[in-house]
């Protein structure tokens, strides 16, 4: 038994190959990105160890929060620290260390952009101890004047030791000489950062940290250890809002912090994809085993006539799919190499210079990959294995096995039942998701997405035959026989018409959300712009990096221009959750944006004090008068007096702080948008001639009047839309694949058909047509599956995120027309080759095969 | 070995195989399924092709009918040396002036029997001829059974279906190939009498191949073919000289 299985796999291998498929790609999906994440891990913990040479202990902040701009933000160390850890026995010297926003400006004026790393300014130290490991050339900066730069951006921008060169600060921008170059062990930058070096008061003063330390480096005396060091310098400090670390504990601090935000984020977004890309895989691997062994329903009947018992029968088939996906995922998981390495090109091509560490294939990748691959396999084969196992053995007796069963109502009717069933299970799922904080929601809205696919596509075969009458419908009309008998082949099986075309259903509807979602976004935006927004202009960076307040100021003096109001952004706890806050100038706020408030008015947070959204207050029960405890960095909790409650306009987000508080409460003062308003009767250029004018001296910060910044948002939505697109194109693809598939196996079946259509006149162009349209109305249908459940995911996710500003429900009509001319010409496609195959059906063969 | 002993007149020919040859597969594997044809099929003639499993009655057959293609000799339909044409023309020709019965019926079963009769035509992309189609239909006495699919019809009516189906293009030659093979003696009868009203009342030229001498019985002319040759031939036919024939052939 296990040899004729082996034996059967063996002498199909093409139908093997085409099953297999699926599972390569969705294992090599999930392979590189295990491999890519793991190898980025590794390099991070690579360049920690390169960038502490020389540091054998670190001191600093202990508490920490995370900053929607500055990412993780520490309690900074007061300069009187250094003095007390030289002291201590064992330390041979210690230095203080700042670093913050610094972008260098190119020689043509415009500043180096790195296309998402930061634009990093750091202090450099002193003592040759924490200098040599990093100087390439030249010296290290030693007055104000004199700034060193990271090896990769000299080469990259033509820039030597002796250069003037123009760097870009939150205090404005500001010339420096080029001293030296510096590098990190192997590595030519920090990862696709820029750096920019200074020595410590220079950087003290240009970063807005007088007086103050990030961190400071200690280098211990010959023959002290680390962890001496370590246990004699905590000791000497004894403050708990410090912390101190050998080199190792911080470099793998850093790293694991690092690394945990790479495997939250990009890796759990690219494991999405590739778990699409398997779920569409797994309908391919179903439907081939449903139409092959239907195919096979008089071999297994011989079997059985043989004296093989159900269960035999039922262990063949689950062992051929065992081997399947054994081959298909050794073979994904070679492939998911080549995958991270494209995956790691494709990140470099965005400008994330990576240095070069091998790729990293740990065990774990091996095993998930192979376990999934086989996995999935296993599951997709089971329902069609057990079908298999009740072919009556008088089967294969039978002349002709009966092309197309006749339909039993009973049968339609259950399928309607337990469709609707499963569809209403994951709507269900889908709205606790959305509406209710029960568990994970991103699980639940999976696990609702997944069972609603799989609910649609068991009620899809109900309505394959109408559907494909309709969109047969021109093709008949339009391409006569050819069409006439496509339209007829689509709607003879309507199962197997159904499963294919649910493939594709999945791919169709996750790209046909994101685009409502990113179309609803985008009308959200600019119905808010319209609404709540009074600014003429608004200023900001293009990576959001804050910039220095006096652009305000001095924009402030301009006579064209009647109101400027700068906006900062800040991170605090509530009760030990993070929340985000605005903070502004309430009196010059007021004109630019639109508040309606509930109790209180902006104007009265003038004094100081906090303003809140209505849904917040509600939610906490504060009232206008009531004080809110805020934890800041450094500052501990701060009774702050509740002024005011506004509704929400989708600007001021949740919390808006008065500019004065913000002041008392945080070390780094710099603006992260400023709004502007023209005078009255300004000429819209004059106003903006007044604003470039002062933006000579803030070269990173852009202006753009409503309508373009608009447009900038819309750009930045619609990128993400194509990248988001791009990666579920793998989905696409594969269904694209189980198109081909189908059509490959269906005219195996149609042999004695194509050539009894050949013998009677049909020219092979007429048989390709065939097939073509076939595949068309299959992929047409799929896409129109698509669209419907796309578009019921994102009217449902648009509604759910109201409270989030997406107040606006958006079909972009054209692009979803569009999809489906795309899915037409995609069937087109997957028809070139199976169309040949038919094409190439020997006419004597044909109609000679019994 | 010619079969010119029909007539003596000068009939038109529906269809002549001159010295045909084929060979199947090369050096000590080949085989000479036919080997040095010829034969002369008169317009308007019944003609039966009968000999012993693999005489090389199906192969001459296929040949004739520019489904295969020979190794020498020459194959005319009509006027027209088939041997030359290309895939395209050879195509084209069996649209227009060639009809097939199978044994094994051949109905594309997503199709209803008229769609099936007309397939054809439809594929040629011609308006039907509605009057001879309405004939034709009513040679087979298919009229109340037209809106069926193959699955719902009887093997009999499924090889009327297909015989209409040779019919409706008006085919110079119609090949019938064992038409009989998968019917019982019932449904025989009325294929038979069904393919002789064709030849007697529309001067429709048909070429059988068959084993059963009854249905020989029914043609013009019975050719016997034995190991690739034509060994004889026997005019106005009867089951048992055909019978007879057979035993002396086979011993």
């Amino acid at each position: 038994m296990l040899n004729a299985t082996l034996k059967g796999l063996a002498a199909h291998k093409l139908r093997l190959a085409l099953t297999a498929l699926a599972i390569v790609l969705g294992v090599s999906f999930v392979t590189g990105t295990y491999v890519l994440t793991d190898t980025i891990s590794k390099t991070f913990d690579e360049l920690f160890q390169n960038v502490t040479q020389g540091v054998d202990v670190v001191v600093r902040g202990k508490d920490t929060i995370s900053d929607q701009s500055m990412g993780e933000l520490r309690t900074p160390l007061p300069e009187s620290l250094r003095p007390r850890i030289e002291q201590v026995d064992g330390v041979k010297l210690a230095e203080g260390s700042v670093s913050g926003y610094a972008q260098f400006v190119k020689n043509d004026g415009k500043p180096v952009t790195t296309g998402g790393a930061p634009t990093l300014g750091v202090s450099m130290g002193s003592a040759p101890e924490l200098n040599d490991p990093y100087l390439r050339s030249g010296r290290m900066p030693t007055s104000s004047g004199e700034a060193v730069m990271d090896v990769l951006t000299a080469r990259k921008y033509g820039f030597a030791v002796g250069d003037q060169v123009k760097v870009l600060l939150q205090t404005g921008a500001k010339e420096f000489s080029l001293v030296g170059l510096i590098g990190f062990g192997e590595a030519d930058n920090l990862a696709g950062a820029t750096l920019a070096g200074f020595d410590v008061a220079t950087a003290q003063r240009l970063f807005d940290k007088q007086g103050r330390y990030d961190e400071i480096n200690v280098v211990a005396d010959e023959g002290v250890s680390q962890t001496d060091l370590r246990n004699r310098v905590a000791a000497a400090i004894a403050d708990p809002r410090y912390e101190t670390l050998t080199r190792e504990e911080y470099a793998e601090k850093n790293a694991q912090s690092i690394s945990d935000t790479i495997g939250r984020f990009l890796g759990t977004a690219l494991l999405a994809f590739a778990g699409v890309a398997l779920l569409v895989g797994a309908f391919l691997i179903f439907n081939t085993f449903t139409i092959v062994l239907a195919q096979r329903t008089r071999e297994l009947a011989l079997l059985r006539c043989l004296g093989a018992s159900r269960r035999q029968v039922l262990n063949s088939v689950l062992l051929e799919s065992f081997v399947v996906g054994l081959i298909a995922s050794v073979v994904g998981l070679g492939a998911g190499v080549l995958v991270a390495l494209g995956l790691r090109r494709l990140l470099e091509a965005f400008g994330g210079e990576l240095p070069t560490t091998s790729l990293q294939l740990l065990p774990r990748t091996v095993i998930v990959a192979l376990a999934v691959g086989i996995g999935i396999t296993l599951i997709s084969a089971v329902m069609p294995a057990l079908k298999a196992t009740r072919v009556p053995p008088v089967a294969a007796l039978r002349e002709e096995v009966a092309a197309t069963a006749p339909r039993r109502i009973g049968r339609l009717r259950v399928r309607g039942l337990v469709g609707t069933l499963i569809t209403a299970i994951g709507v269900a799922l889908l709205a606790v998701g959305l509406f209710q904080n029960v568990g994970s929601r991103l699980a639940n809205l999976a696990a609702g997405a997944v069972v609603i696919f799989l609910g649609v596509a068991v009620l899809s075969p109900l309505f394959t035959r109408p559907l494909a009458r309709v969109i047969g419908w021109p093709i008949a009309s339009a391409f006569r026989e050819p069409g006439k008998l496509a339209r007829l082949n689509a709607m003879r099986n309507p199962r197997r018409t159904a499963s294919t075309a649910a493939a594709l259903m999945i791919g169709l509807a996750l790209v046909t959300f994101v685009s409502i979602l990113a179309a609803s976004i985008k009308a959200s935006a600019t119905e808010t712009l319209d609404r709540s927004i009074a600014a003429d202009y608004i200023l900001n960076t293009e990576m959001f990096t804050p910039f220095s307040p006096e652009l305000a100021k001095q924009l402030a003096r301009q006579p064209e221009l009647e109101a400027v109001a700068p906006a900062r952004a800040g991170a605090w706890k509530l009760r030990g959750q993070t929340k985000q806050l605005i903070a502004t100038d309430p009196a010059l706020y007021d004109r630019v944006v639109r508040t309606q408030t509930t109790a209180g008015a902006i104007t009265d947070l003038s004094g100081g004090g906090l303003a809140v959204k209505d849904t917040v207050a509600e939610t906490e029960g504060w009232k206008v008068g009531d004080s809110v405890p805020m934890e800041f960095l450094g500052r501990g909790v701060q009774q702050v007096p509740l002024k005011a409650i506004y509704k929400d306009n989708s600007v001021n987000g949740d919390f808006l702080l008065s500019l004065r508080d913000y002041e008392r409460f945080y070390d780094n003062q710099a603006d992260q948008q400023v709004l502007v308003r023209a005078k009255a009767g300004v000429a819209p250029a004059e106003s903006r001639a007044a604003i470039e004018r002062v933006l000579t001296s803030f070269p990173n910060v852009q202006v753009r009047d409503q309508a373009e910044y608009k447009a900038e948002q819309a750009r930045q939505i619609d990128q993400l839309l194509a990248l988001v697109s791009a990666l579920l194109g793998l989905a696409i693809l594969i269904a694209l694949f189980g198109i081909v598939n189908t059509l490959a196996l269906s005219i195996f079946e149609r042999v004695r058909e194509l050539g009894l259509l050949r013998a009677v006149g049909a020219t092979r162009g007429q048989l390709r047509r065939m097939i073509r349209w076939e595949a068309v109305i299959i992929a047409v249908l799929g896409a129109v599956f698509g669209l419907v459940v796309g578009s019921f995911f994102g009217w449902a996710v648009v509604r759910a995120l109201k409270d989030l500003g997406i107040t606006v429900f958006s079909v972009p009509a054209g692009q979803l027309v569009g999809y489906v001319v795309a899915a037409a010409v995609a069937g087109v496609l997957a028809a070139i080759l199976p169309g040949r195959r038919a094409a190439k059906v020997d006419v004597l063969r044909a109609i000679a095969a019994q | 070995m010619t079969s010119s002993l029909i007539d003596n007149q000068q009939t038109r020919l529906a269809a002549r195989a001159v010295d045909v040859v084929k060979v199947y597969g090369h050096g000590d594997t080949a085989v000479r399924a036919l080997d040095g044809v010829s034969v002369d099929l008169p317009t308007g003639q019944f003609t039966a092709i009968m000999g012993p499993s693999g005489s090389g009655k199906s192969t001459l057959m296929h040949c004739l009918a520019g489904l295969d293609q020979v190794t020498s000799g020459q194959v005319l339909i009509g006027d027209t040396d088939i041997s030359k044409l290309s895939e395209k023309q050879l195509t084209l020709l069996r649209r227009d002036q060639v009809g097939f019965i199978f044994q094994a019926y051949n109905l594309l079963p997503t199709l209803t029997a008229e769609e099936n009769i007309e397939l054809p035509i439809s594929i040629a992309g011609r308006k039907p001829d509605q009057k001879w189609l309405d004939t034709v239909i009513d040679a087979v006495g298919l009229r109340p059974r037209l809106g069926h699919k193959p699955a719902e019809l009887s093997g009999g009516q499924q090889q009327r279906v297909a015989g209409a189906r040779a019919l409706a293009s008006r085919p110079e030659i119609v090949f019938a190939d064992e038409p009989t093979g998968n019917l019982d003696s019932h449904s025989s009868a009325e294929m038979l009498g069904f393919m002789r009203r064709s030849v007697d009342e529309f001067g429709q030229t048909i070429v059988m191949v068959t084993h059963d001498p009854n249905a020989a019985s029914c043609s013009d002319m019975v050719l016997f073919l034995s190991d690739g040759r034509i060994v004889d031939e026997m005019a106005n036919p009867t089951a048992e000289k055909v019978l007879d024939l057979m035993k002396r052939l086979g011993g």
